[in-house]
């Protein structure tokens, strides 16, 4: 286990570095992604404030929908930034480099690169939860964790739709559909939607678990509630685990050459 | 002894603009069966596009259950729907214009470009719109079937429908050329992602892509509908929904406005980069 925290962090740090090779492209790339996250929290700020449509919403809801998924959205995509690219180093033969070296293949393919507007993304979450929540210590260390458990549903969330590739050749553009689909449907009130739809973001598109989870807990913290979420990211994870390492078995190498330096 | 070589008087003459613009012709008819070939991936996107129209049917059907009026300002349900439709129409079929222009100003590519008997500004307008004609028509048939199925049939008058694809051409060159100057800055920053991130969400969010801009709060309302971004979105569709003669002719001067303006930036952005590119042998 230590280990594996060692390889995470000596990763993390040599991404971060490789990234701050283009130092004012690494910035603008955050300061716009948080700049457009801030816009959309803005529009919709302003437009519950005018259309109250969900019973018994308030500001700091709206706000706790954008916060928690921005951040582990960003949390997920600056450790693991490879998981949105899965499919495409799949079909490549991309896999070839990482099946001979001795760590686990899938930690390792996922760790292999940043998204710098990730970064944003996480920097835009902690700050909007700090200075508009202004939490107690306990709400705050709530949020830490829920953002930890967000980010590992989209990670498992990734691997799930870029495992696809074994089976169904090049899926990158469905793979980034699909994840487009989820963040969309995670930032807007799960109240909002009814019938089939609510059903569909508990189950197949797991946006109830990003959105409405979250709020309920910061709202009034239950312990069946954590428990049910904490379950259920446990649950997707090992299902992303097992779902890779069966595709895994199907994959022909694509004799590529190439060079690993990490 | 050397022999003369005697021009022909077609040859000789300069092409005339028929056949200047026959070259685009052909540019614009390639993009389109290109971007044909990959009809699959461009099928994909609906699935982004079926998730918005999801969001906002449900949304909009819960704010219009809220309230006591079956009107929220001029918008019924059902034109709120098919308004929504088609700006995310026009929104979700936007193709990444600048980050082909930013790969080929990185890669030299724009040398060789340079090169052939077109104008790279044209050549790349005829190329985006075959692209943004394929993708546009796809995405209408996809948003327009589900605020079919949600809504009923769209609330278009004649006078709308004849407006229709004058807006909806003005709207995507302006897109054109909003994208290609970011794509140009590639020669002077290290990327190019980050403007046109923002860019897309100015669109979005004061473009009225989620809400016609005259349902925002005031005074937000008011300063939307007089920025460019109104041109692009809300503007087409506000005209094409609910049509009334001096909002269409006030749109067109905005439009013609906003364009004039762009081409003066992207002649000018052009002029400096051409100044700026290298050739060294072949």
């Amino acid at each position: 286990m230590r280990s594996y925290l060692r390889f995470l962090g000596g990763y993390l740090s040599a991404n971060l570095q490789a990234a701050m090779e283009y130092r004012a492209g690494f910035w603008s790339q955050v300061a716009s992604m948080a700049l457009n996250d801030g816009l959309w929290l803005g529009f919709w700020f302003l437009f519950f404030q005018r259309y109250p449509v969900v019973q018994g919403w308030v500001v700091s809801d709206i706000i706790i929908v954008w916060a928690v998924p921005a951040a582990g959205f960003g949390l997920a995509t600056g450790i693991f930034g490879r998981a949105q690219r899965l499919a495409s180093v799949i079909t490549s033969g991309g896999l070839d480099s990482y099946l001979t070296m001795p760590k686990n293949v899938l930690l390792h393919v996922l760790v292999s690169a940043t998204s710098a507007s990730g970064w944003g993304d996480l920097i835009f979450g902690l700050v909007a939860f700090t200075l508009l929540i202004r939490p107690t210590p306990f709400d705050f260390l709530l949020y830490l964790a829920l953002v930890l458990m967000v980010a590992i549903i989209f990670t498992a969330f990734l691997v799930l739709l870029g495992s696809l590739a074994f089976w169904l050749g090049n899926s990158e553009g469905l793979s980034q559909q699909l994840m487009g689909a989820l963040i969309s449907f995670s930032t807007y009130p799960t109240a909002i939607f009814h019938g089939a739809v609510k059903l569909l973001l508990f189950t197949v598109l797991p946006a109830g678990f990003i959105s409405y989870f979250p709020v309920e807990l910061l709202r009034s913290f239950r312990w069946p509630l954590l428990g049910a979420l904490f379950a259920f990211t446990v649950g997707i994870a090992a299902l992303a685990w097992a779902v890779f390492h069966l595709g895994l078995r199907r994959y022909e190498s694509g004799n590529r050459l190439g060079a690993q330096a990490l | 002894m050397t022999q003369g070589i005697t021009l022909s008087a077609p040859v000789r003459k300069r092409p005339g603009r028929w056949r200047s613009f026959g070259k685009y012709w052909a540019v614009f008819q390639i993009s389109m069966a290109s971007s044909l070939a990959y009809i699959s991936e461009i099928a994909f996107r609906a699935v982004t596009l079926v998730a918005l129209m999801v969001i906002f049917v449900q949304l909009w059907q819960t704010t219009y259950s809220a309230q006591a009026n079956s009107h929220l300002g001029a918008f019924t349900i059902r034109d709120i729907i098919w308004y929504l439709a088609l700006v995310e129409t026009l929104a979700t079929s936007v193709p990444a214009l600048n980050r082909r222009v930013d790969g080929e100003v990185r890669s030299g590519d724009l040398a060789y470009l340079l090169g052939r008997p077109c104008n790279y500004v044209f050549y790349q307008y005829a190329h985006y719109l075959g692209e943004r004609v394929v993708r546009l028509a796809m995405a209408l048939l996809v948003a327009s079937t589900l605020a079919l199925l949600f809504v009923g049939p769209p609330p278009i008058s004649f006078w709308g429908l004849l407006a229709a694809p004058l807006v909806i051409f003005l709207s995507i060159s302006i897109d054109f050329g909003a994208l290609f100057a970011i794509g140009l800055l590639a020669f002077w920053t290290e990327e190019t992602e980050s403007f046109a991130l923002i860019y897309s969400r100015l669109v979005l969010v004061l473009g009225g892509v989620l809400v016609p801009l005259e349902l925002f709060p005031e005074p937000l309302g008011s300063i939307a509908r007089v920025l460019p971004f109104a041109a692009l979105l809300y503007g087409p569709a506000r005209t094409i929904i609910k049509f009334d003669l001096g909002q269409f002719g006030a749109l067109l001067v905005q439009q013609g406005l906003t364009l004039a303006v762009l081409a003066f930036l992207v002649a000018g952005i052009y002029r400096l980069v051409v100044r700026r590119v290298n050739i060294n042998g072949g």
